[in-house]
């Protein structure tokens, strides 16, 4: 277990220094915000632009669940990043294959340095939003205990999801990087982050009803705000809510575990693990 | 033969080889692009998803149609700024990074021949993937634009591409001094730019930091346009359409200026600076 940790830390400590050590610390501090503020500014942009006609209190659940998606965007194209990074760019991909640490652990620690660029822009982009677009609750009626499950069912998705866009990096050339981009861009559209997702046409809304983030999305709102953003979510009960995001985390979590495995597998057997690509 | 005569012959085949290395740029782009389906679904299809969600948020906040029309046509024209920073600005970076860079340094062509080639294929491969937004902006989300002058609309395209690859361009050349931070770089001038410019809202939102965008981001001038001859005044257009080609044929010839001259001084420092074929920085 000790073993387990020590690797798991020293993951983390390369995964920090390949992310930061680039640039002094105000630099870099300055890039990292800089993408998820953009699109903070983005929304608020498009809700000027609606003027008076739009809802302050539908705009503000859209725009925390915004500012929580930075997690799976973070996580998700990070993931799939080391993967290209330690192939194609250091080349190193292979020594770390081959060394005791395990892929699994390694990721795990990498992803962990991710976790927390999240938090840290979330939480500016949360203050954006307070201070400069008004985007507000009241502190006394926020429901931390279930507000609390979700947030760590929503995590813990993103980081299992995060093993499987892994492992599809692991077979895919360069491109890789644009469709963990991608995937994290589907996902903004598919769990209906700055929508609700009753406007999804049929077909897309029926998929996003089997995405554990749909459900984390609007638990965050209905716990965090007082209301969440879907009338058809809205139907189910505070315990129908979370025990249906469990489940799909938990079908998720499962589903991605073990493909991860397979694609490694896969990844191994036809010869891509240290293959390096450019157009 | 006289020595007018020599030169000229050089001159001439100079410009052939030019036009050589143009095409061979682009097409390896092209034949790289559509040699792996997966490279097709990550440019076309996940940027159009962006776009459906902010078409979305328009409907969810009951704003007018003609707003659902704007964020379409930002939408598309988002591939377009995407390509320039990750297929332009951050290519030679890439190729730095492979260990190809040193041979377009060493081969006789011109370096402003390897980049056109490049943004070429660039547009034309940007061209044909942002034909999925079109249809799922126009087809599935059933957005309408007014009646249009498709002339006008392919002089208003063709002005802005030229303005936008150009700046391209001085990002390739601004790009060859940089290792990591090129990466960074790339990611912090994609959703900023895509604000500043208005991508998913009428630039005049922004006030006069619109106006002052317009003047130095050929895409915020671009869109509006773009939008201005496809919507017209339901666009909120910043300046009238004429004024805005006008400026946007201006930045394209100031800036392919700018990147001879920037790529020549920065290959000159990267290279001074031993930065040019430095790898895993």
């Amino acid at each position: 277990m000790s073993a387990q940790l020590q690797r798991l830390r020293t993951a983390a400590w390369l995964g920090w220094q390949i992310e930061s050590n680039w640039a002094a610390g105000l630099t870099f501090a300055v890039y990292t915000l800089i993408r998820p503020i953009g699109t903070a500014l983005i929304l608020g942009g498009m809700y000027w632009a609606v003027g008076g006609a739009a809802r302050p209190q539908l705009f503000a659940g859209f725009y925390v669940a915004n500012a929580v998606h930075e997690y799976v965007a973070r996580v998700l194209v990070g993931m799939g990043w080391v993967v290209v990074e330690e192939r194609e760019e250091y080349e190193t991909l292979r020594l770390v294959y081959t060394s005791p640490i395990g892929m699994m652990t390694y990721l795990t620690g990498r992803a962990s340095v991710k976790f927390g660029l999240a938090t840290f822009t979330g939480l500016l982009v949360l203050l954006l939003g307070w201070f400069v677009l008004g985007v507000r609750w009241e502190w006394s009626t926020v429901r931390w205990i279930p507000l609390g499950i979700a947030f760590v069912l929503t995590l813990g998705s993103t980081l299992f999801l995060g093993f499987l866009v892994a492992g599809l990096a692991l077979n895919l050339p360069r491109i890789a990087v644009s469709m963990n981009e991608g995937l994290s861009v589907g996902l903004y559209l598919l769990c209906g982050v700055i929508f609700p997702v009753d406007l999804m046409p049929h077909g897309l809304r029926e998929i996003a009803f089997v995405l554990p983030f749909t459900y984390g999305y609007e638990a965050i709102r209905r716990f965090l705000l007082g209301e969440g953003s879907s009338a058809i979510l809205g139907r189910l009960s505070d315990p129908q809510l979370l025990g249906l995001l469990a489940l799909t985390a938990a079908v998720l979590s499962l589903v991605a575990h073990q493909g991860y495995y397979v694609l490694e597998r896969r990844a191994r057997r036809t010869g891509k693990l240290d293959q390096t690509t450019l157009f | 033969m006289t020595t007018e005569r020599i030169a000229s012959d050089l001159n001439a085949r100079g410009f052939a080889l030019d036009l050589r290395a143009m095409y061979a740029r682009c097409y390896v782009r092209l034949v790289g692009s559509v040699r792996e389906p997966a490279w097709i679904i990550g440019d076309a299809v996940f940027p159009a998803l962006g776009m459906a969600a902010f078409v979305l948020l328009y409907r969810a906040l009951g704003a007018p149609r003609t707003l659902e029309a704007v964020a379409v046509i930002g939408g598309v024209l988002a591939s377009f700024w995407t390509n320039v920073l990750w297929g332009m600005g951050a290519q030679l970076y890439w190729e730095k990074q492979q260990g190809q860079l040193a041979l377009y340094f060493a081969a006789p062509c011109s370096r402003m021949a390897i980049l056109t080639g490049m943004a070429v294929g660039g547009i034309v491969m940007t061209s044909v993937r942002a034909l999925f937004g079109i249809a799922l902006g126009f087809g599935v989300f059933g957005v309408r634009v007014d009646p249009f002058q498709v002339g006008e609309l392919i002089g208003v395209f063709a002005v802005t591409m030229v303005a936008l690859y150009a700046m391209g361009m001085v990002l390739a050349s601004l790009f060859l001094l940089y290792g990591r931070e090129a990466w960074h770089l790339c990611n912090a001038l994609t959703e900023p730019v895509y604000f500043l410019s208005g991508m998913y809202f009428p630039l005049r939102t922004l006030g006069a930091l619109g106006s002052v965008m317009a003047g130095v981001l050929p895409l915020a001038l671009g869109i509006d346009a773009m939008r201005q001859v496809l919507l017209g005044d339901a666009a909120r257009g910043l300046l009238p359409l004429r004024t805005e080609v006008l400026i946007l044929i201006g930045l394209g010839l100031v800036l392919c200026v700018l990147a001879r001259f920037s790529l020549a001084y920065l290959e000159a420092l990267s290279k001074r600076e031993g930065k040019l074929t430095q790898r895993w920085q």
